[in-house]
């Protein structure tokens, strides 16, 4: 009996697929793994033909991750789905812990963890983020004050069927969506312990569909979207508006933050790319005196551990 | 486990509901109905309850008619699949029909077939659509004009896993896109005799597919940025997909021309005015071939990179 359904959309990196399937099926007992093949044209088919207990889905025509996603859930046995990026790594036995938390916890929707962040060799920066909060996280995710990812997280199936399947046109953020609109109806837990190993992405790797200014400017949008739902409707105008004003300078900062990473990198396009879009969402953004407290804090603490 | 499943998507229309759900339990054996209750706030949810033998999904979320199909998907187990509306009804034997000609041929992805025309009873009124099934490769005639009535199609569950599932971000489109995606990698059968009644939508009856002249740019969007850019399209010829693209803009024009008429009739013209606007978009020598076909009757000619009978 399938207790948790470890969905695997792919297209192209069938060298570190390898390691996410393995890192997968140690994660758990009970586990189906099912690989979706988004019509990748290169040896991929040929790798996975030759893994034994995985459950290979072959997609003729790309779909993007969450239509890739959405074909794994439709595929899927398990009471729990996970999602597990190709190139990501599930931590031994985090599937098991979960599940046992969802078991006693039926009114969840679904349980997130700490995660390791690793460079592009998965050897890890020493950062780990972990979401805090209480059950109730819909008004965090909302304001993206809730790090969620889909690497860390075991969702009950039976969410997908109340709140609907990923949105396929939301490349990128689908994953932040489908979070919120189960957040909407569903309590969340919680866990300390780190879950998954995510494998950072530089702009000069070629990983996802679009640069994090492009996804970030996508989520400014898609979150007045999200603030059409009963829930956010129901709350005071106000209240919606300060969501709205804290998420725009959480985006706006994320991108100053990561633009003056890329600068000694030398990734100027990149660079470019997130000030325009920070500029673009929040002008006055900055120009506000608080603006690089973070920044000046950040930066400092690296000093301060380097020394 | 059931053979076949049939996914009806409902709405806030109770009235309608359980006659479809009794039409569809009679269409064939071993048959799991599977309703998927896209969040109505009326009594849906009562009617269902008071249904027995369904598998009955309710959504929390309006999600529409492609997200709520999308769900029944998921929560269906059959290895066939049909989707149903929850105001039409599929007439008694109709699936096993169509899943005996579907066994015979097995590359085969999807069958089709007819729908009689109903009035707002559901009813039969008419002759039945469409007059002839076309069957095999019917890629570049399915491009130009949507023939296949949706509640009359059974395909399978693989043909999902290669195409992925129904697109929710075109509402009124869903079903032709995802027939277009099929009928590019797969052989289409048809049966030729009608397998459903079809309730005829008018703009009062509140049918989510009464505005013609939003759902024909739609169609011009998808035509141009996704079914154009599909490996088959891409790799045909200039020449195939330009005439693939005239016989869309002159079926598209003769719609809007008719709808127009149409509204003009019921004493609308700005909506026929609108109608017309969209003529625009299309090919400009769209008008002009609809004489040669409909006034002068020169015979229409096929696409040149469309095979033969598969």
């Amino acid at each position: 009996m399938v207790t948790t359904s470890v969905i695997i959309p792919t297209h192209h990196r069938p060298d570190l697929l390898v390691c996410a399937i393995e890192s997968a099926r140690t994660a758990g007992t009970n586990v189906e793994v099912i690989v979706v093949d988004d019509a990748s044209i290169d040896e991929t088919a040929e790798v996975c033909r030759g893994l034994k207990d995985i459950r290979y889905v072959r997609l003729e025509r790309n779909q993007g991750v969450a239509g890739a996603r959405n074909v794994g859930i439709m595929k899927s046995t398990g009471r729990y789905i996970a999602f597990l990026d190709d190139d990501d790594l599930r931590l031994p036995g985090s599937l098991d812990a979960q599940a046992d938390l969802m078991d006693k916890h039926p009114e969840a929707g679904f349980v997130c963890g700490a995660m390791i962040m690793a460079d592009q060799d998965y050897q890890p920066t020493g950062e780990v983020i972990l979401p805090r909060g209480s059950a109730d996280v819909f008004w965090d995710l909302l304001e993206l004050d809730f790090p969620v990812m889909p690497l860390s997280t075991l969702i009950r199936k039976e969410c997908f069927l109340r709140v609907g399947l990923l949105n396929r046109k939301l490349s990128g953020i689908d994953d932040w969506d489908i979070f919120t609109r189960i957040a909407e109806v569903y309590p969340v837990l919680v866990v300390d312990q780190p879950m998954g190993v995510y494998r950072q992405p530089t702009p000069s790797s070629v990983q996802g569909s679009s640069s994090q200014a492009t996804q970030l400017r996508r989520a400014s949008r898609h979150q007045l979207r999200l603030l059409g739902l009963p829930r956010a409707r129901m709350a005071s105008a106000s209240k919606r508006r300060a969501v709205r004003r804290r998420a725009i300078n959480r985006i706006a900062d994320t991108l100053l933050w990561n633009a003056a990473q890329y600068w000694p990198r030398g990734e100027y396009r990149a660079v470019c790319a997130n000030i325009m879009v920070a500029l673009r969402l929040n002008p006055l953004r900055a120009a506000r005196p608080g603006a690089y407290k973070k920044l000046a804090k950040r930066l400092l603490t690296k000093a301060v551990i380097r020394s | 486990m059931p053979r076949a499943s049939i996914i009806i998507a409902t709405h806030s229309r109770p009235q309608w509901l359980p006659r479809a759900v009794e039409s569809a339990r009679a269409a064939g054996r071993e048959v799991e109905i599977v309703v998927v209750d896209d969040a109505s706030s009326d009594e849906t949810a009562e009617v269902c309850q008071s249904l027995s033998g369904i598998n009955y999904v309710r959504l929390d979320r309006n999600q529409r008619v492609a997200g709520a199909r999308n769900v029944g998907l998921v929560a269906s187990q059959g290895e066939y699949l049909s989707f149903l509306d929850d105001d039409d009804t599929r007439l008694p034997g109709s699936l096993d029909a169509q899943l005996e000609a579907l066994d015979r041929e097995p590359r085969a992805g999807l069958i089709y077939g007819q729908a009689i025309l109903g009035d707002q009873e559901g009813k039969a009124e008419r002759s039945s659509y469409p007059a002839d099934c076309p069957q095999g490769d019917i890629y570049w005639k399915l491009l130009s004009r949507n023939f296949i009535p949706c509640g009359s199609v059974v395909f399978r569950r693989s043909c999902l896993s290669s195409v992925g599932l129904l697109d929710d971000s075109i509402p009124g489109l869903d079903d032709w896109d995802l027939w277009v995606r099929i009928a590019e990698i797969y052989p289409i059968m048809a049966l030729e005799t009608p397998v459903i009644i079809w309730r005829r939508s008018t703009p009062a009856s509140g049918q989510g597919t009464s505005q013609t002249a939003g759902l024909v740019s739609l169609s011009v969007q998808q035509f141009r940025n996704c079914w154009m850019n599909l490996p088959r399209s891409q790799t045909a010829s200039k020449r195939a997909r330009r005439a693939a693209w005239r016989a869309f803009s002159e079926n598209m024009a003769e719609h809007l021309l008719w709808e127009s008429a149409r509204a003009l009739g019921r004493g609308r013209p700005g909506q026929a005015l609108r109608d017309l606007s969209v003529l625009t978009r299309l090919s400009p020598l769209s008008l002009m071939r609809i004489v040669e076909h409909r006034i002068l009757r020169v015979p229409q000619t096929g696409n040149p990179d469309a095979l033969g009978f598969v």
